[in-house]
């Protein structure tokens, strides 16, 4: 089964065209990722994908159905996750609070059932003891450390049960341990089932733990293949150095 | 088709004024994100000191001009240092709202205290009569009125554009950090801009005083014309403010003629909700509304 | 401090109860109605405001329709007054539904400054169309309880506001504790954030709202049953929907029991400088000072400085990895 899938992506900002024609199609169970240099479309492209901007043509595929100008949280419903490049979370709700907020299925039942809905708190200090960070569950998230932060961001990605988990930026701002950790757990997560797409600008992370990369320059993808190749591969090269 | 042409005629020059009455806004809104509820309450508050000084000294009420301009832009800058420079930024939109409301409702408490609840006006011999052209009868206070705006908005754009301390304030609008690496001090330049932007509404007030009755509540009705104004016209843009005035102030115009004064109104109204359902950055510019 | 926080809110339920028979005239019970008026509208209210944030300026234009919806069906329709605060209710927050449907669209300021253009919309169009709503005299409506005296149709209204403000303290406290209450937060502290997650986020500001439209619409209701007479001019009006923002932000919106604190503190106060300053305006100066004073130094209300949560532990990130790999911290 095909996982997400792009044709012909386009987008303009008044004269910048920041994303011309993009093909792309993820490798369904793999570890994807997207690396590119300063203004290649790489977070444009990962914004129209996300229901966070409308592009001006083309189509965005998950699964064969069209998901192409969908707000957000439908493809959130159709299981797709994300993270933000800047780490996002709800600074004044607690740890477990913020896990709380993913809806998988809006339904009127669901929404109204009591906060302290046992099965879901479960799940969530599941989660949570997974990312070691259960011991916080009662405390501020804005009084968390910025790697606890980006832990509990990917935590209450994950508790929308997404099939594909899209990243922004993981390593950014986060110490090189913090890393190790983000990238084992990537893999264990990846090994359960589920599609990821990496964007990122550390190349030994991207190069050590994905399946599948794809390069963008000057908005479109230039080339996609396996780290091995990719790193062999004249025109990365260019697109890399010759800025 | 005569009646329309007069209509059209009026609504012109009654969106000049809007122009006016709106650029201030738009300026609050670009310099410092501050929804500035209470501008029309300064309008009608400079109306009615105009009002008084016309009564007291028996001037014409221009001559209050040299008074009220001078004391709006030092409030305009009191207003800003003291009270909006001490919000938090994280809910400055919101909380500014709820600050100059607050400050609205009570300068409309003390008009209403001081002047009573009656309708007020200022009227001179020259401004009640009436220019003819072809079949239209074109209000010489109306004409006044579009004059001044014109020229206050000329001189608007003259410090906006050619003056260093423009420079500095278009320069805040877009990026406050990088106006301050190079130099400028933006909280000076932000209450400036409050300043300026409450001396429009000085000489905003003295002409409304002329064209109109007004009594201390008047301010609301204007706050949802200018607020329509500004969201079409698109946040944060000047232009953009003075073109849907004029926009706003025609088809009001027109509709006052063709239906009644009730309808008139209320055209501003369905402009904003229709702006808001089918383009809420609005439609003449301002970049800065999504951010809104 | 736990008995004293359980026994506090019953205490004051038993007193509200009692105030009718404790209070030494009609007058007080008259002021006492109204403050919980105030208190259920503010509420609701805060169903809106406390909870996704958005601050409205303009919920009178809900109690003028309900008001006068309720006014209309009794006076020209002769409809039992159950009945006609139920029909009205319904229909103004169809009302609001549409309405928020447009409103919600835009954020921050620009939700607020579109709550502005509602409420002056809503005056426009009574003060237009006067044939409808009773002309100059204001509307007149038959006193459901026409066999008793004024003071004790206070009484009789004081309950029945109490009870609306049990529903809606009732209302308030379940979408707190639920997972739709965690979404509205959620609106609230990061929207795009809240949606990327799968929250419905238009289709919960706009219960949020229509909710909120509910039982001001209702307050509305009442207070034409009540008085018996409307005037355009009052159930429209900027103060009162100052008042339910006031009230909300100073009792702290975050809060259960803060609109109702802030009702509690305002609307005697408010009835007080009626009464010793006469009809002019200067009550809006004294709530716009309030207001201004408010925004400035406690936009989180009284309430926030008595539940400060605990700020929890702040482990440094090399003893969380430590934790992470099983080695002792």
């Amino acid at each position: 089964m095909s996982s997400l899938r792009t044709e012909g992506l386009t987008k303009s900002f008044g004269g910048v065209l920041a994303v011309n024609g993009a093909a792309v199609e993820l490798l369904d169970g793999k570890i994807n990722g997207l690396i590119g240099p300063n203004g290649s479309g790489k977070t444009t492209f990962f914004n129209i994908v996300t229901g966070m901007i409308r592009p001006d043509s083309g189509r965005v595929l998950y699964r064969d159905r069209e998901i192409t100008r969908h707000s957000p949280h439908r493809i959130a419903h159709a299981g797709i996750g994300r993270t933000f490049q800047l780490c996002r979370v709800f600074p004044r709700l607690t740890v477990l609070e913020n896990m709380l907020v993913a809806v998988r299925r809006t339904r009127l039942r669901e929404l109204l059932a009591g906060l302290r809905d046992t099965g879901e708190v479960e799940r969530a200090r599941h989660w949570l003891r997974r990312m070691g960070i259960e011991h916080l569950e009662e405390a501020e998230a804005r009084d968390l450390s910025y790697g606890q932060q980006k832990l509990l961001e990917l935590a209450a990605v994950l508790m929308a049960e997404p099939d594909l988990v899209l990243l922004d930026e993981p390593a950014g701002g986060v110490n090189p341990a913090l890393i190790d950790r983000i990238v084992s757990l990537v893999r264990d997560l990846n090994a359960e089932g589920r599609t990821f797409l990496v964007v990122e600008h550390n190349m030994d992370m991207v190069m050590g733990m994905c399946d599948h990369v794809i390069v963008f320059d000057r908005g479109a993808p230039i080339a996609q293949g396996p780290p091995a190749v990719i790193r062999e591969d004249p025109r990365v090269l260019e697109a890399y150095l010759g800025v | 088709m005569n009646l329309l042409l007069q209509g059209l005629a009026l609504g012109v020059l009654t969106g000049g004024l809007y122009a006016l009455l709106a650029s201030g806004l738009s300026l609050y809104f670009g310099v410092m994100r501050v929804v500035m509820v209470a501008h029309p309450a300064f309008l009608f508050l400079a109306a009615y000191l105009t009002y008084t000084v016309h009564t007291t000294l028996g001037v014409d009420p221009f001559l209050a001009l040299p008074l009220t301009v001078p004391l709006f832009f030092a409030l305009g800058v009191a207003v800003q240092r003291l009270l909006i420079a001490r919000l938090a930024p994280e809910n400055l939109a919101m909380m500014s709202v709820l600050l100059t409301f607050g400050i609205a409702l009570t300068i409309e408490g003390l008009l209403g205290t001081f002047y009573t609840g009656s309708y007020k006006s200022v009227s001179m011999e020259y401004a009640t009569r009436s220019l003819t052209i072809g079949g239209v009868h074109l209000p010489y206070d109306k004409i006044i009125a579009f004059g001044v705006a014109a020229l206050t908005l000329a001189v608007l754009f003259a410090v906006l554009v050619k003056s260093r301390f423009g420079q500095a304030l278009r320069a805040t609008i877009q990026h406050r950090e990088a106006a301050r690496l190079v130099g400028i001090q933006t909280e000076r330049v932000a209450g400036y801009g409050f300043g300026v932007g409450l001396a429009t509404a000085a000489v905003g007030g003295t002409v409304l005083a002329l064209i109109t009755p007004f009594f201390p509540a008047s301010h609301w009705v204007w706050i949802g014309k200018l607020m329509a104004i500004i969201v079409v016209g698109g946040l944060g843009s000047v232009v953009g403010a003075a073109l849907a005035a004029i926009l706003l102030g025609t088809v009001e115009g027109l509709v006052l003629v063709a239906v009644d004064a009730t309808w008139a109104t209320m055209m501003f109204y369905v402009f904003l909700f229709l702006t808001l359902l089918a383009r809420p950055q609005g439609f003449f510019g301002g970049r800065l509304a999504h951010r809104f | 401090m736990r008995t004293v926080s359980r026994g506090l809110p019953l205490l004051v339920a038993a007193l509200a109860i009692a105030y009718p028979w404790l209070a030494p005239n009609y007058y007080l019970v008259y002021a006492g109605a109204l403050t919980v008026m105030y208190a259920a509208m503010s509420t609701s209210w805060n169903l809106l405001g406390g909870f996704t944030g958005y601050v409205s300026l303009g919920h009178s234009a809900f109690f003028g329709l309900g008001a006068y919806g309720t006014g209309l069906l009794v006076a020209r329709l002769d409809l039992p007054w159950v009945l006609a605060l139920a029909v009205s209710a319904l229909l103004v927050t169809l009302f609001a539904v549409g309405v928020g449907i447009a409103a919600v669209r835009v954020r921050g300021a620009s939700f607020v400054i579109v709550s502005l253009a509602l409420v002056s919309m809503m005056n426009l169009i009574v003060q237009g169309w006067r044939s409808l709503t009773g002309g100059s005299t204001g509307l007149q409506v038959p006193s459901p309880f026409p066999d008793l005296h004024r003071g004790q149709t206070h009484m009789v209204f004081f309950y029945l506001f109490l009870a609306l403000l049990g529903v809606a303290l009732l209302a308030w406290w379940y979408i707190s504790r639920s997972r739709f209450g965690a979404g509205l937060r959620a609106i609230r502290e990061d929207e795009d954030k809240a949606e990327s997650l799968g929250v419905p986020t238009g289709a919960y500001k706009v219960a949020a709202f229509a909710l909120s439209a509910l039982f001001v619409a209702l307050a509305g209701g009442l207070y034409a049953l009540w008085f018996g007479s409307l005037d355009p001019i009052f159930v429209f009006s900027i103060l009162i929907a100052s008042y339910m923002v006031l009230m909300s932000l100073l009792g702290g919106v975050r809060h259960l029991f803060g609109p109702l604190l802030g009702a509690l503190i305002v609307a005697p106060a408010g009835e007080y400088f009626l009464i010793a300053l006469g009809e002019t305006q200067i009550h809006l100066t004294a709530t716009g000072l309030v207001l201004v004073l408010v925004v400035l130094f406690m936009p989180d209300g009284i309430l926030a400085k008595f539940t400060r949560k605990r700020a929890g532990p702040s482990i440094p990130d090399e003893s969380a990895d430590q934790r992470l790999q099983g080695v002792a911290p």
